[in-house]
């Protein structure tokens, strides 16, 4: 077992951000290993794919073509991966820790009896061994963990975790075919349909969170949307707000929504209960705004406001509006 | 359905295991929904709905309330050897008692669960077993007992995937697949004095060195807390805004 094999996601037509950051890192970690950095691509049209995985550090790409592969199931793209494995030997394979990605990575490390780290923020190799880091307990713990030497390691990272690869234009690398085994797909995917109004909150640079401090629904909508629009922004909501019906359940956020970690986390009429904080407390900036100035979202935040959403929330859509000129 | 802290506010003790001394051991948030998809479809259908816990045997409470609700049959998994068992062990043992059981065609697990929340139990225990999965499932459109199938809707990031499936197979559920019922005073009397049987490791044939994780725990410590913020203060509503902005472009945040 020798090098890195990191998972393709594409969108677009293109490589997925997470794809480009689990590259970088991945370059780095197949250095260390003293081993090739793979690339996996599985689908029915690979496209340019494999290319642009090379572009941005690939040594060898493993392609999984076949008709059977149009979408995701978890026999299908299991026993692909297989495949490659079986052939490409590595020591870690990385992919990214959405949905799709978990029900995938998990059930791969089970099939090859490999250690498995869900919802890594950092994973790295130190004189041959790998560990990967590991949140859990809403956030509240941090684990390391050492991968048992001679059995695969499967790290599933969060996205923002690592900086993205650059492209290195004309960068050249080897791709090679791998045929779908004769694998038994038992579930059928009848329908793919967009969520309506949907949210890709973990996609999000920024994310506008509205709480219970907005007072009902009507207000929720008349500033929360409106702030985010002003910083192009995602909005996200607390449990409070979205159990009274204001928002869909995609946009909470936290222990039992998402866990989001993005540029900038404004939150505003939000308490910060530990179960919110959960989902949100490793953006790498967050703005809180609350009437309370003992609230406990200002223990996490980067920048606080004292102040009434009401008052606060219209002023800020304003400014920003005039000094990013949207 | 899996035994976690009510809350998350636990503690360390010097082996690294987790000190949750005090804090009482809830049924994980996910798993109700679990439960009462389980129950409904129970109902629909008749057979069996057994609830299956891997943890401690003074859970009971937990478990009768999950009876209370409508389940019929209760299972607890217990033994010195399953003690920090990691997510791929537990499922591997969970997996040793759904044959040993026999006769299921449906396992119903949480998202995942608040303390570990890996997602990785229902994946790994469907392998464990050769059966199918469908995950993240925010609705159960059929289960049909006479053509052995499932169809499901998958509620991931953006999308929403139909996926059939044929029975036996594994699903794991999120949040708003349905509303949990609340069991009535008369329900909760009547399993009042139920005791799930327990299995240990030599009922189902499996040692602690058949569980020694590959991904083994080498540090963990509380989370770090985040570097020292700032509060904008001075001036009306207006200044604070202008304030904050200015940083915000300073510090290149925007
Ligand atoms: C098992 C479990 C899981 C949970 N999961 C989640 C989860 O995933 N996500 C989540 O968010 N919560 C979760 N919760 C709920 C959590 O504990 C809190 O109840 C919830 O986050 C509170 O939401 P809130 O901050 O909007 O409301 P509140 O706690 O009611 O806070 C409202 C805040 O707004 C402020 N405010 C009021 N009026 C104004 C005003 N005019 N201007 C400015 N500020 C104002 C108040 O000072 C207060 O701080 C969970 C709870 C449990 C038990
Ligand atoms: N020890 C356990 N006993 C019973 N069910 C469990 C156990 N561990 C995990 N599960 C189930 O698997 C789901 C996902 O858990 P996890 O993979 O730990 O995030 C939970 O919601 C439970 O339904």
């Amino acid at each position: 077992m020798s090098g890195v094999l990191v998972y393709v996601e594409q969108v677009g037509g293109d490589v997925a951000a997470i794809t480009r950051e689990l590259l970088g890192k991945g370059r780095s970690l197949a250095d260390a290993l003293g081993g090739p950095l793979a690339a996996l691509v599985i689908g029915d049209a690979a496209g340019n794919l494999a290319e642009r995985a090379i572009a941005f550090g690939a040594d060898t790409v493993y392609v999984v073509s076949n008709p059977a592969l149009a979408g995701y199931t978890t026999d299908g793209y299991v026993a692909a991966a297989k495949a490659v494995v079986d052939q490409a030997k590595p020591a870690l394979i990385l992919a990214g820790a959405s949905f799709q990605m978990r029900d995938f990575g998990a059930a791969l490390a089970t099939d090859l009896d490999a250690g498995l780290a869900a919802d890594a923020i950092d994973v790295s190799v130190e004189g041959g061994q790998i560990s990967a880091v590991r949140p859990s307990h809403g956030g509240n713990m941090i684990n390391t963990y050492a991968f048992a030497a001679g059995r695969t390691a499967v790290v599933l990272a969060r996205k923002q975790s690592f900086a993205e690869a650059s492209e290195q234009a004309g960068r050249s690398g080897k791709v090679e075919a791998v045929a779908l085994p004769a694998a038994a797909i038992r579930t059928q995917v009848t329908s793919v349909v967009p969520k309506s109004g949907a949210v890709n909150l973990t996609d999000a640079a920024i994310i506008v969170s509205g709480g219970r401090g907005l007072g009902n629904k009507d207000n929720y909508y008349k500033l929360i949307p409106t702030l985010a629009e002003a910083l192009g922004a995602a909005y996200g909501a607390s449990r409070a707000v979205v159990d009274e019906g204001w928002v869909p359940y995609e946009h909470q956020v936290g222990q039992t929504g998402k866990t989001v970690s993005p540029k900038l986390y404004v939150a505003c009429g939000i308490s910060g209960a530990i179960q919110h904080l959960a989902g949100m407390r490793t953006s790498r900036s967050i703005v809180a705004i609350n009437k309370d100035p003992d609230a406990p979202i200002f223990r996490v935040a980067t920048y606080g406001v004292v102040g009434d959403v009401n008052e606060v929330l219209p002023l800020l859509t304003e400014q920003l509006k005039a000094r990013l000129s949207r | 359905m899996k035994q976690v802290p009510r809350d998350n506010s636990v503690k360390l003790n010097a082996d690294l295991s987790i000190n949750a001394d005090g804090i009482e051991k809830i049924i994980n948030l996910f798993d109700e929904y679990a439960v009462e998809e389980g129950i409904a479809w129970y109902e629909k259908h008749g057979g069996k709905l057994t609830i299956l816990s891997l943890g401690s045997t003074e859970w009971t409470e937990q478990i009768r309330r999950a009876l209370a609700m409508g389940a019929t049959d209760s299972l607890l998994l217990s033994d010195p050897a399953f003690a920090g068992v990691d997510t791929l062990g537990a499922a591997r043992v969970v997996a040793a008692a759904i044959r040993k059981l026999g006769d299921v065609d449906l396992i119903l697990t949480g998202r995942n669960s608040t303390d570990d929340e890996s997602g990785a139990f229902a994946p790994a225990l469907a392998r464990n077993l050769g059966w199918p999965q469908i995950t993240y499932v925010g609705k159960v459109q059929d289960v049909n007992p006479a053509t052995k199938t499932i169809v499901a809707d998958r509620s991931l990031e953006a999308v929403i995937e139909t996926v059939s499936s044929p029975l036996p197979a594994v699903i794991s559920v999120i949040k708003d697949i349905n509303s949990p019922r609340y069991p009535s005073l008369l329900k909760i009397k009547r399993v009042a004095k139920i005791d799930p049987p327990v299995w240990g490791a030599a009922d189902l044939g499996i040692s602690a060195a058949d569980l020694a994780p590959a991904a083994v725990l080498s540090t963990r410590a509380p989370a770090p807390s985040r570097p020292k913020g700032e509060m904008i203060t001075g001036g009306d509503a207006a200044a604070k805004v202008s304030a904050l902005v200015d940083k915000l472009l300073e510090n290149q945040v925007i």
